[in-house]
């Protein structure tokens, strides 16, 4: 919490413009790539980039929920996943990641929720949605109820607890090394061992564990979107 | 230190120990891979991306119990 204008703000606030930022530097840096690419040329360098994620991304997509949806909900899901990858990475650069804040992860798990609800109400009326709360037997209506909000809670419980776990065993390790170098080097100058140490660590609860996180994060959002439009 | 807080460790341990079972089952899931390869060593890129995708779901478990396991011991004073 800091104050702002006599304002007080949580630091997610300015991490999330700055992730915003990033996003935003990327995105112009590809359009300004592609207007002076030649067509018919090799493409290179930071078009090259934007060009394999956009293939990455449509077939994933595709093959999660089909051709004609993948138009629709390609874009959202590209740009969750940037999103979703770099929060979880804003450890390596020393700031608090807005993911290992509970109401970011349960904001995002909502949008996914209500597009889950809204489709499932577009292809069915809201007569078939309410009439699928009963089926196959009226008794299941408590456990439609609950299935209803279990993608809800896990989904948004299973981001946060794994990046907030791992910022709080970074802080362990780092405040254990701290204290080890102060009793090897008699001075409280320099953290040897946690600077020696510490990228191996990071490279694990930051690099990969927020990538499989992100790829989890969207896999379950593509598949429950698209377990609800009719098959083609 | 009285004894509240000592019980509030010990249920901290106790939430944790629900990584338990979840490293028995994502051993039993490396290891069904593991076979699956052997006999279809073609479909080795598919079956490593379900098999990532399956652990990282059942680790939600662990997760969890390592979640509550954290706010014990951060919050109770």
């Amino acid at each position: 919490m800091f104050t702002f204008l006599g304002v007080s703000l949580q630091i997610e606030i300015i991490t999330i413009l700055i992730v915003m930022a990033m996003v935003f530097a990327f995105l112009f840096a590809v359009n300004r790539a592609i207007k002076k690419a030649d067509p018919l040329a090799k493409p290179k360098g930071i078009l090259l980039l934007g060009l394999i994620y956009y293939k990455m991304m449509d077939g994933f997509v595709t093959g999660n929920m089909g051709k004609k949806a993948a138009k629709h909900y390609g874009p959202y899901i590209a740009a969750l996943a940037m999103f979703m990858f770099l929060s979880n990475i804003l450890g390596l650069i020393a700031l608090p990641s807005p993911t290992a804040n509970y109401s970011v992860t349960l904001t995002l798990a909502l949008i996914t929720w209500v597009l889950i609800q809204s489709t499932k109400i577009k292809f069915n009326g809201i007569g078939g949605y309410l009439h699928g709360f009963i089926e196959p037997f009226p008794p299941f209506i408590i456990m439609n109820v609950f299935g209803l909000f279990a993608p809800l809670i896990s989904m948004s419980l299973r981001l946060f607890g794994n990046i907030t776990s791992g910022s709080v065993l970074m802080m362990l390790f780092y405040t254990f090394t701290q204290w080890l170098s102060t009793i090897v080097l008699r001075s409280e100058l320099l953290n040897v061992f946690g600077i020696l140490i510490a990228p191996f660590l990071h490279a694990y609860f930051d690099l990969f564990a927020g990538f499989i996180q992100t790829y989890i994060f969207i896999s379950l959002t593509t598949i429950f979107i698209g377990i609800e439009m009719p098959q083609d | 230190m009285d004894i509240g807080r000592g019980l509030v460790a010990v249920g901290a341990g106790l939430a944790v120990m629900t990584g338990l079972m979840t490293g028995i089952g994502q051993g039993y899931a490396a290891g069904k891979a593991v076979e699956a390869v052997a006999r279809n060593p073609e479909a080795e890129g598919k079956i490593r991306a379900m098999l990532i995708l399956g652990d990282a779901i059942a680790e939600t478990c662990a997760i969890y119990g390592l979640l509550v396991a954290f706010l014990l011991m951060f919050v109770f004073q």
